[in-house]
């Protein structure tokens, strides 16, 4: 991933209301906080913001009197606590919209699992960009190496910033700041789990945003600790964040297809990765081998959701030696609009179309750690480059959506 | 003797005259009540269509569905509408009752001592009772192998067509067999030949599990004794001077 900060806002409508939002009130909810993890931020937060009034909404946390670092202590809804961690579901949201219109704050920094982790760059970029900036949702960039998330690189990332065009590296994200009006916004689109067995409801910020021509700000947030799901398979996860995505594209199709999306800034050069190949190729070896496995299985599937072109390629790709074996970053986007169409058309079951993309996805990831090589430059370059073939094939999923039932070779 | 078979074929030509000409009121009644039956079902099928539609009951249906579930209701209606698929629910039952009435009609109409109704109707309804085993153990069939087949690859078992064509086959003989149970043909032969056939392919499943998923057992015996054991040493690979691979993170 690209360590160059970025500052700059992504949509570009001014707001009015820069100029009353300073020195008004935060409100900071932290859902997954421990009395120590409490302590360590109310002292950060008194040393970013001095003279700020700041409520500070842990679960089960009484309703204290200002004290003289002007934190005031409230109590977060523990009653609707999820059990994610990794990331904010709509839940969390939710919960932390509600209280900063009930709290009336001009600003909510959402905070998840292993807050403490999160640098006081980041802390200070995330509260600024919606206090004294123009942002209405500020999200982190946090510094990734190229082996950590994937999903986001591959898939969310990509497909965010062509639909909606919005650069977040991490839609689904671990941390956020917004103003209040997002707040506004986020009640009235976010909703709790119905019960029963349904999986937590995520919502997509960055959507949302876009969808109201709010700004939406990148904040690079340096190093921090990200939590890892740890009690479920990857094809469980990824169907249920992708199924999730999807869903939200379907609902939001009149805007994407309308709105245009820049291509993302990517260096002009491929930089060559300083790492050796070995131990990347030993993990591609078996990943293409894995893919081979899933072409052989998989093809009867694939078809039913893919053009007669792209399973020419993913062919192609499967009698690859690993030492080749690549995902043209074109094919990939086809292949993931493809998979969209479906869903949206219920081509197949939709647990089963979501079950299909796993091994394509893994392909990807296999490609993107042979691309890269163990070099985070590399690895960003990539992902840069994934995310302009997204913009590139943006028409194709517009036309297809359009008329999906048109002759597509 | 001429005048014998002339007089036999007489009496012949006229049992069939008046057969067909009680018979043929019978098939005009069946035809109205089929014909009536159908426009009223049209009928109510038009009302209910427009009553789901404004109460938005296909997208109500598609806000309570999750995406892995195998009971969503989009995925079995035609053009995955619910509303489309209770509209034609409504259609087909009034055509049923109509062909039913139908008989009815046409078995008081032919003869005062036949009893075609009395046979033709509850071994129509069997058949009614088959085709719809059929087509409920196609589709439980075709869903279930394509779980089984995505969910072994998935696994990277190398073995996974196999087993989706092992469940498809076990849904589908059971499907058939209970079907031809329904229809009671072949009854005690069909029951045999049932077990034989589910106990062989159950077998030859668990024959090729059981060998195929040999590494994958031990592969995760050993993890599961390898897991508890810390190493106090920074390093995992002292012995063999390999770095470790840096772990995959998907989130």
């Amino acid at each position: 991933m690209s360590t160059s900060p970025i500052t700059e806002p992504l949509n570009a409508e001014p707001t009015q209301a820069t100029a009353t939002r300073t020195g008004a009130t935060l409100l900071v909810c932290l859902p997954s906080a421990t009395a120590e993890i409490l302590q360590t931020m109310r002292e950060r937060l008194a040393s970013a913001l001095p003279g700020q009034t700041i409520f500070i909404a842990i679960p089960g946390g009484s309703v204290e009197p200002q004290s003289s670092d002007g934190i005031t202590t409230i109590d977060y809804p523990s009653t609707s606590r999820t059990a994610t961690g990794w990331a904010l579901t709509a839940v969390d949201f939710l919960d932390s919209s509600q209280l900063a219109v009930e709290y009336d704050a001009a600003a909510t920094l959402v905070l998840g699992a292993e807050a403490t982790s999160l640098s006081m760059t980041g802390l200070q970029g995330l509260i600024n960009a919606v206090l004294n900036g123009k942002a209405d949702l500020a999200l982190p960039r946090y510094q990734t190496g190229p082996h950590d998330a994937l999903v986001s690189s591959s898939l969310l990332y990509p497909l965010t910033h062509a639909l909606f065009g919005a650069t977040a590296h991490l839609p689904l994200p671990l941390d956020a700041a917004f103003s209040s009006r997002m707040a506004k916004r986020l009640i009235s689109t976010s909703r709790k789990p119905t019960g029963g067995t349904q999986s937590e409801p995520l919502v997509w910020p960055v959507a949302e945003a876009a969808v109201a021509s709010f700004i939406v700000q990148e904040i690079h947030a340096g190093d921090r600790t990200l939590p890892q799901p740890s009690d479920r398979d990857l094809n469980e996860l990824l169907a249920e964040i992708v199924g999730s995505l999807f869903s939200d594209i379907e609902t939001k199709a009149t805007f994407w297809q309308r709105a245009r999306a820049a291509m993302p800034a990517k260096p002009s050069q491929e930089p060559t990765p300083v790492a050796s190949q070995a131990e990347e190729l030993q993990d591609v070896r078996e990943m293409a081998e894995n893919f081979r496995l899933a072409y052989t299985n998989l093809q009867e599937i694939w078809a039913l959701v893919l053009p007669p072109q792209s399973l020419l390629g993913l062919k192609r790709i499967s009698r690859a030696p690993a030492e080749d074996f690549a995902i043209p970053a074109d094919l990939w986007a086809r292949t993931v609009y493809d998979f969209v169409l479906a869903y949206h058309l219920r081509t197949i079951n939709r647990g089963h179309l979501l079950g299909a993309l796993t091994p394509l996805y893994l392909a990807w990831v296999a490609s993107h750690l042979r691309r890269s090589a163990g070099d985070a430059a590399a690895a960003a370059f990539h992902v840069e480059e994934t995310a302009a073939a997204f913009v590139a094939e943006k028409p194709y999923i517009v036309s297809r959506w359009r008329w999906p039932d048109r002759f597509n070779p | 003797m001429g005048q014998q078979i002339e007089s036999a074929l007489r009496q012949s030509m006229h049992r069939v005259l008046v057969v067909l000409v009680s018979f043929l009121p019978g098939v005009l009644v069946f035809l109205v009540a089929v014909i009536l039956l159908t426009a009223l079902g049209m009928f109510l099928a038009a009302i209910a269509r427009r009553l789901l539609l404004a109460a938005r009951f296909d997208e109500r249906i598609a806000s309570r569905e999750t995406t892995d579930s195998p009971a969503n209701f989009s995925d079995w209606a035609p053009s995955h509408s619910p509303t489309l698929l209770i509209s034609r629910v409504i259609l087909w039952a009034c055509i049923l009752l109509g062909v039913a009435i139908g008989i009815s009609a046409v078995d008081a109409s032919y003869s005062a001592n036949s009893k075609l109704s009395e046979f033709l109707l509850p071994y129509l309804t069997h058949v009614l009772g088959a085709i719809l085993l059929l087509f409920a153990g196609t589709l439980v069939a075709r869903f279930l192998s394509r779980s089984v087949l995505i969910g072994a690859v998935n696994a990277q078992l190398q073995y996974a067509r196999f087993l989706s064509l092992g469940v498809k086959w076990l849904v589908l003989v059971l499907t058939a067999a209970m079907a031809l149970d329904h229809l009671q043909i072949g009854g005690v032969i069909i029951e045999l030949a049932f077990g034989i056939l589910f106990g062989g392919i159950v077998l030859t499943l668990s024959l090729a599990i059981g060998l195929g998923s040999r590494d994958l057992v031990s592969r995760s015996i050993e993890k599961s004794i390898e897991k508890p054991v810390t190493r106090p040493d920074p390093s995992p690979f002292p012995d063999t001077g390999e770095t470790p691979r840096p772990k995959l993170r998907h989130f």
